[in-house]
C-alpha cells in the first residue's frame, strides 16, 4: 500500500517578475515502511519535494496524497494536525528547542498532542534509550554534540509514531563517521518501528543505506536506480 | 499550559538582557501608574473634602433667571439672581431621601468703601446662618483672630487672604473688634512699615447687583479673621456674613422687612428681572431713596426677624448622601424643583464653581492623560522589543510549527512570556508604588499654592490608594500586557516552517 502518492506535482517560486519552476510535474509513489533516499545536486528540487510532502510548502498544481488524504486543499489547522500526527521531521541543522532538555525536546510533540505528561515521558524515555542518549536526558541542546543533537531529532521525529519521517540532508553537518551512525540509526528505527523514511542527500556515500533511490534533476525525477 | 509557561519562563531567563529591558519598563510603568492613580485618588478625595464637603456641597441650587451656572467665581460685577422661593425649596429638599444636608446662602459682590480712597475695592460676600454653616461645613476654616460669632449674632468674618488684599488696596489692616495687631499674622510689607500701620475694626461695604445698587452703605464690624483649611487663595475671597446683614447690604428684603410693610418701590425692584435696567429707570415710582447718608451700622442685636428663611437667598448648597448616584440625584432634584414651581434649578458643584471646578477637572484629566501616555510609551517599547525577539526566534518558532505546534500555542507562548514579565516586574512596580504612596504623606510636602493644593488634594501632598485603585492599576497593567503582546504575537504566529528553513 502506498503511503504517499504524488501526481503531476508542480511548484513555482516567484522571483521578482519571473517565475522559477522548482518542481516540473513530479510523479512519485512511496510504499508504507520504505526507506528512500532522494538524491540530486543542489537546486534540483529535493528540499522542495520534501517540503511539499511534509506539508511545509504548498504545491502550485498537481496532487499530493499522504496516507490516502489529499493535502493540497487543506487549511492551516488541518495541515498542522497532519504535521503533528502523521509526519516526523529531521532537519539539517538539528532544530531543537534550545530551552528544553533532551527528554523534554523528545516529548514535546506528544504534549502538543495533549498526551498526559506521564505517558509522554514514558514514550520519550523509551526512545531516548533507543537512540543511545539515556545518560544525556537532562542536557540541553547546547550541551550536546552535532551527532547527539541529530539523535535527539530522530527520537523526536519518531515519538508520535508517525506514518512518515522526512529528513532533509540529515548528515550534511556531521562528519562521515557520525553521519553513518545516524543513517544506521534511521535504518534501524525504520526496521524497528516500521516507519517510512524519506531522506534527501547529495552525498553518494550514504546511498548504500537506502532501499530505494529517487534521483531528481532540474525539478523532475530522472530515474530510479535500484538500491542495495 | 504548563508547557507554554515552562518554555516562556525559560525563554525569559535565556534572553536576560531583553527581559530586563522589558521588565524595567514594566516596573517603571506600573510604579508610575500606581503613584499616578494614587495622586488622582488623593486629588478626588481632596476635592471632595475641600470643595464639596468644605465649601459648596455636591449640588448647588440657583435661580432659573440665572444665565450662567457659575455663581461662585463669576466675573466681577455680574450679579447672582435672587431666589425668593426658599420655603418651597426647603420643603422639597426635606422630602428628598438622597439629600443629606443643605444650606441656603446669599452670594454676591460688595464694594468696599473708604473715605480716603477714590477707587473702591471689592469682595465676595457669603451670607449665611452661622449655626447652619458650621453644621454644613464643620471645621473648614479656623478663626485665627477674634472669635466665632455667637448664635444669631450679626457678624462679618474676614479671611486672611481678603485682609491681605484689602491692605494692598487701602493700606488698612483690619482687626476684629477688641483685637490687637499680631505681628506673626502681618503681611511682610505691613510688618516693615508697622509704625505707620493704619488699623480698623470695621469695613464699609455696599452690595452690588447688576440691576440694583443698594443705596445703603453698611459698616460691618469685623468679628473674626479666618483662614480656610485649604484653597485659601480661592475661598479667601469670600467674607462670611450673617444672612440678614447680607440682605441689608444687597438691598434685599430681610426677614424683618418681610414682617413689616414693604415699600412700594422696593417691592417693584424685587419683582424686576436683574437685567431690566430700562424698566427700572422707566418710571418715576421706582426710584430708590437718597443715598447721600452716612453709612448705616448693622444692628448687632439678635436677628429681629421671625425667621431668616422668609428672606431672599442666591443659592442653596446641597450635600448628597454617600453612595448616591450623582447624575440620577441631580435629575430627580431638577424634576422636583420644576414640579414645585420653585423657579430654580440644580447644577453640579463643578459647574457652579466655575474655573475652580474646571481647573480640578483639567488637572485630573492631565494626570489621567499622563498615565495614559505612560501606557502608550510602555506599549510601544515592549511591542518593539518583543517583535524583534519574535523575528530573531523565527527559526525556533518555525520549527515548532513544523513539528505540529498550532498558531494558538505560539501565541500562548508569547503571551505567557509577556504575562510572566508583567506579573514579576509589573507586580513589583505596583508594590513599590503602593509603598511610595504610603511613604509620600509622611514627608508632609506642603504648599500654599491653590493649584497645587488641588493637585495635592489638600494643603499637603497626600496621594491615596484604595483596593479598587490597586485593582485598577493591575487591570491597566493587564491591558498593557495584552496590547503589548498582540502585535508580536501576530508576527510570531505568521512565521511559517518554511521561513525557518529558509533562514537556515
Amino acid at each position: 500500500m502506498n503511503i504517499i502518492e504524488i501526481k503531476e506535482l508542480k511548484k513555482d517560486y516567484p522571483l521578482g517578475n519571473t517565475i522559477v519552476p522548482a518542481l516540473r510535474g513530479v510523479d512519485l509513489a512511496v510504499a508504507e515502511g520504505d526507506f528512500i533516499s532522494i538524491i540530486g545536486p543542489s537546486g534540483s528540487g529535493k528540499t522542495t519535494l520534501l517540503n511539499v510532502i511534509g506539508c511545509i510548502d504548498f504545491a502550485t498544481s498537481g496532487s499530493v496524497k499522504v496516507g490516502g488524504r489529499e493535502i493540497t486543499a487543506l487549511d492551516d489547522r488541518q495541515i498542522t494536525a497532519i504535521r503533528l500526527n502523521k509526519i516526523g521531521f529531521i532537519f539539517q541543522t538539528f532544530n531543537l528547542i534550545p530551552v528544553l532538555n533532551v527528554i523534554e525536546n523528545i516529548e514535546f510533540p506528544l504534549l502538543l498532542m495533549k498526551k498526559s505528561a506521564a505517558e509522554a515521558r514514558k514514550r520519550a524515555e523509551k526512545l531516548v534509550e533507543e537512540v543511545g542518549l539515556k545518560e544525556f536526558t537532562a542536557h540541553r541542546p547546547a550541551e550536546l554534540s552535532g551527532g547527539q543533537r541529530q539523535r535527539v531529532a530522530i527520537a523526536r521525529a519518531l515519538v508520535t509514531n508517525p506514518d512518515i519521517v522526512l529528513a532533509d540532508e540529515p548528515t550534511a553537518n556531521l562528519d562521515s563517521v557520525t553521519g553513518a551512525s545516524i543513517l544506521e540509526l534511521m535504518r534501524r528505527m525504520n526496521e524497528l518501528e516500521k516507519t517510512t523514511f524519506i531522506f534527501s542527500t547529495h552525498d553518494a556515500n550514504v546511498l548504500k543505506y537506502a532501499r530505494r533511490i529517487v534521483k531528481i534533476k532540474d525539478g523532475g525525477i530522472e530515474r530510479e536506480p535500484v538500491a542495495a | 499550559m504548563k508547557l507554554i509557561l515552562t518554555i516562556a519562563w525559560r525563554n525569559i531567563l535565556r534572553h536576560k538582557g531583553k527581559s530586563l529591558v522589558i521588565g524595567v519598563i514594566l516596573f517603571t510603568g506600573a510604579f508610575l501608574m500606581t503613584v499616578g492613580n494614587g495622586v488622582i485618588s488623593g486629588m478626588a478625595a481632596g476635592i471632595e473634602k475641600n470643595i464639596i464637603n468644605g465649601f459648596m456641597g455636591d449640588i448647588v441650587l440657583i435661580s432659573d433667571a440665572q444665565k450662567s451656572d457659575n455663581i461662585l467665581l463669576n466675573m466681577m460685577g455680574s450679579s447672582i439672581e435672587p431666589i425668593t422661593t426658599y420655603k418651597k425649596i426647603k420643603e422639597i429638599l426635606d422630602a428628598q431621601p438622597y439629600v443629606r444636608r443643605f444650606l441656603p446662602v446669599g452670594k454676591n459682590l460688595a464694594m468696599l468703601l473708604d473715605e480716603n480712597s477714590a477707587t473702591p475695592g471689592y469682595a465676595y460676600l457669603l451670607g449665611v446662618d452661622f449655626e447652619q454653616y458650621r453644621k454644613m461645613f464643620p471645621d473648614n476654616f479656623k478663626v485665627i483672630e477674634g472669635g466665632y460669632p455667637a448664635p444669631g449674632r450679626r457678624a462679618l468674618l474676614v479671611p486672611t487672604f481678603a485682609r491681605d488684599e484689602f491692605y494692598n488696596f487701602y493700606n488698612i489692616w483690619f482687626l476684629p473688634e477688641g483685637g490687637t495687631v499680631i505681628k506673626a499674622n502681618l503681611k511682610k510689607e505691613a510688618l516693615a512699615d508697622i509704625k505707620s500701620l493704619v488699623v480698623s475694626t470695621s469695613v464699609i461695604m455696599m452690595g452690588m447687583t447688576s440691576g440694583i445698587n443698594t443705596s445703603t452703605d453698611i459698616r460691618f464690624p469685623v468679628r473674626g479673621i479666618i483662614k480656610y483649611g485649604a484653597l485659601n487663595q480661592i475661598f479667601g475671597h469670600f467674607c462670611l456674613v450673617d444672612i440678614e446683614s447680607y440682605r441689608e447690604c444687597l438691598g434685599y428684603f430681610t426677614a424683618a422687612d418681610m414682617a413689616a410693610q414693604v415699600p412700594k418701590e422696593e417691592k417693584k425692584l424685587l419683582e424686576l428681572d436683574g437685567s431690566s435696567l430700562d424698566a427700572m429707570f422707566g418710571g418715576t415710582d421706582m426710584m430708590v431713596s437718597d443715598s447721600s447718608k452716612a453709612p448705616r451700622t448693622i444692628r448687632t442685636d439678635k436677628t429681629a426677624a421671625k425667621t431668616a428663611e422668609d428672606g431672599v437667598y442666591n443659592a442653596v448648597f446641597i450635600k448628597l448622601n454617600y453612595g448616591v448616584a450623582y447624575k440620577d440625584a441631580l435629575a430627580r432634584l431638577n424634576r422636583a424643583l420644576s414640579d414645585g414651581k420653585t423657579k430654580t434649578r440644580a447644577v453640579p458643584w463643578n459647574k457652579a464653581s466655575g474655573p475652580m471646578g474646571g481647573m480640578a477637572l483639567i488637572i485630573k484629566s492631565a494626570l489621567f492623560l499622563f498615565v495614559m501616555l505612560l501606557f502608550c510609551v510602555a506599549v510601544i517599547i515592549i511591542v518593539n522589543t518583543l517583535t524583534m525577539s519574535a523575528l530573531e526566534r523565527a527559526s525556533e518558532l518555525g520549527m515548532m510549527r513544523a513539528i505540529g505546534a498550532h498558531k494558538t500555542f505560539i501565541a500562548g507562548m508569547f503571551l505567557g512570556e509577556t504575562a510572566i514579565l508583567s506579573a514579576v516586574f509589573g507586580g513589583g512596580g505596583i508594590i513599590a508604588g503602593i509603598a511610595a504612596v504610603r511613604f509620600i504623606p509622611l514627608l508632609r510636602i506642603t504648599t500654599a499654592n491653590d493649584m497645587l493644593q488641588l493637585l495635592y488634594g489638600g494643603s499637603f501632598f497626600n496621594p491615596l490608594l484604595s483596593l479598587s485603585d490597586i485593582g485598577l492599576t493591575a487591570l491597566q497593567l493587564a491591558v498593557v500586557t495584552i496590547i503589548a503582546a498582540l502585535y508580536p504575537m501576530r508576527v510570531a504566529v505568521q512565521i511559517t516552517p518554511l521561513d525557518a528553513i529558509s533562514r537556515d
